[in-house]
């Protein structure tokens, strides 16, 4: 449902479990450009929120002000009731991040680099859970004693998967998870993510990949130039999307039908009839009544559908 | 503690090629020139090359040049000699813009989304950089001594430690000082704009020390240099150290410091 800038998320009211990630106001502005405009946003417990918009619309920015590399023009956010900037340090101890673009030293090897990283934790490494994650991963140990100059993109991008989910934080932050990652790879991710998702952590993942969003989160927030213009659950925008009906006929048709409202005719030949019907299908029988109907073939209704119509009305 | 502890240990791991590299050439070359200063002294040649000094070198040293024109003057020259102040300083501004090319590169976003204070990126820095003059000042010692106990003439003393550790004590908060300004520009902007920025000012300064000491009516600009707080002509001629030089140096070094806290904590990090 297209969410309202104006509205308010309600407060948790138990501070004893707050949201994973509160966002309150959320402003962020380079002199006069609005990167980010009054984002309020909670995410719960165990919950996967997909951030989508076009390049630019403001998804990094909101990540940046989470982990404290950004600083607001104006507003607050949390991570487990934690402010992310009076106490960053709380905050960041609870989040596992992978960034868009990942900053490593070349002359590092991948060993070295995973040490490295565990070890800013405060914490040992968790050896046996780094190797689950290589073996799920399909990085070998040979792979991780060479330099990181000797890595592919695809590699790199699982060094970063494992270094952000090698201490099993509960809170992931992943930004375009699986860029770069070849399909195979891509289905071992979604499997891990749907692992960690059963132990209870929360994943906030920005993604421009749609099927993506759709199979693995709970809700999506879409950005549109810094302000959230769509909060909703998958399975509600599945319900809410147009469905596409295609309708096949064994004779010849010239009938024009009458359309009752949320149907329309997208295309109709004399053989074949697509229609796109928003709400219920409980018409479609008096439509086709007395008609030759020879198939009939009812599409689930896409997440893309209601996104791209946003990404297109941001484009003109 | 510890992660500032790791983050340290490894800028050191990745520096120590550079350190080595530099510190090797650097005794290498100090202990080529003792091998000089000692054939001089057997030539007995200093008062030849002192007469074919052309006159702006003379007045660039002053009533110095007689002290340094002997084979503890020469052995010591290490510590003013241009090209090694350079190599120091090259080195110092490269280490104390590690901040920048960290953010750069997007490392910092690694490190800074863990819990780790944005300070430590600078505090790491300082020990590295002190850590690296040490070092090289070190290297430069390993090296003259190791050049007299190979080459000196059984007949000259060598200098001493109390002047060796005052030169090379002005030496590294000359350098410290600079090390200050690079690491508040590059806490500020990036590495390359800082990196050069520094070089410039340095050079700038450098230029503006030796036309005060040709021509001395540019005192009232030339106190702004922090080349004019280090004198180590001075020192050689057996002058005594004046702390308030030491004191101007490290205040420089300090104030870019602490301006470099300043800037990075309230910065956003962004490439």
């Amino acid at each position: 449902m297209p969410y309202d800038s104006g509205q308010n998320p309600p407060v948790s009211a138990d501070r004893a479990s707050p949201p994973a990630i509160s966002m309150r106001g959320l402003t962020k502005r380079y002199g006069p450009l609005t990167a980010l405009n009054e984002l309020n946003l909670d995410v719960q417990r165990g919950e996967t929120l997909g951030f989508l918009g076009l390049n630019g619309a403001g998804k990094t920015t909101a990540i940046r002000l989470l982990l404290d590399l950004l600083r607001p023009t104006r507003g607050q956010a949390f991570i487990f009731g934690y402010n992310c900037w009076t106490e960053g340090l709380d905050a960041r101890a609870r989040i596992g991040y992978l960034p868009g673009e990942l900053g490593l030293y070349l002359d590092l090897t991948g060993l070295e680099t995973l040490d490295f990283l565990t070890g800013l934790n405060g914490q040992p490494p968790d050896k046996r859970r780094r190797q689950e994650l290589c073996d799920r991963l399909e990085l070998s140990r040979h792979d991780l004693r060479r330099r990181l100059r000797e890595y592919s993109t695809g590699m790199k991008r699982k060094l970063g998967i494992i270094q952000a989910f090698q201490a099993n934080p509960p809170l992931l932050i992943l930004d375009e998870p699986t860029e770069g990652l070849d399909p195979l790879m891509q289905e071992s991710f979604y499997a891990l993510l749907a692992d960690v998702k059963r132990g209870g952590t929360t994943v906030f993942m920005s993604s421009h990949v749609l099927s993506e969003v759709e199979r693995v989160c709970d809700r999506i927030a879409l950005l549109r130039k810094g302000e959230m213009v769509l909060l909703s659950s998958v399975q509600e925008i599945r319900r809410l999307a147009p469905r596409r009906v295609r309708v096949v006929f064994s004779k010849d048709v010239s009938a024009h039908p009458e359309l009752p409202p949320g149907y329309e005719l997208t295309e109709k030949t004399p053989r074949l009839w697509r229609l796109t019907v928003a709400g219920p299908l409980g018409f479609l029988p008096g439509l086709l009544e007395g008609l030759p109907v020879e198939d009939m073939e009812v599409e689930e209704a896409r997440l893309e559908d209601v996104v791209l119509k946003y990404y297109r009305e941001e484009a003109s | 503690m510890t992660g500032a502890f790791l983050l340290f240990r490894l800028s050191l791991k990745r520096a120590r090629l550079l350190l080595c590299a530099t510190g090797f050439v650097l005794a290498a070359v100090q202990a080529l020139r003792v091998l000089l200063a000692a054939s001089l002294h057997k030539a007995g040649q200093f008062d030849e090359i002192s007469a074919l000094l052309p006159p702006f070198v003379r007045d660039l040293v002053g009533p110095s040049l007689t002290s340094i024109m002997t084979f503890n003057g020469i052995v010591c020259g290490v510590y003013f000699d241009t090209g090694f102040v350079i190599a120091l300083l090259a080195v110092a501004i490269a280490v104390a813009t590690l901040p920048a090319s960290e953010i750069e590169t997007g490392f910092a976003d690694l490190i800074l989304a863990r819990p780790m204070p944005r300070h430590w990126l600078i505090t790491r820095t300082i020990a590295l950089v002190l850590f690296s003059i040490l070092f090289m000042l070190l290297a430069i010692m390993m090296g003259t001594w190791a050049g007299l106990a190979i080459f000196a003439p059984p007949d000259v003393p060598w200098p001493s430690a109390r002047q060796t550790a005052t030169l090379a004590l002005s030496l590294g908060m000359l350098v410290a000082s600079w090390s200050g300004v690079a690491l508040a520009f590059g806490a500020a902007y990036r590495r390359g704009v800082a990196s050069a920025v520094t070089s410039l000012l340095a050079f700038a300064a450098l230029l503006m020390d030796w036309a005060h000491r040709l021509w001395p009516p540019l005192e009232w600009i030339a106190w702004l240099s922090p080349f004019s707080y280090f004198q180590p002509y001075e020192l050689v001629a057996g002058d005594p150290l004046h702390p308030e030089n030491l004191l101007v140096l490290w205040a420089i070094a300090t104030t870019g410091y602490i301006l470099a806290y300043l800037i990075l904590s309230q910065r956003d990090i962004s490439r």
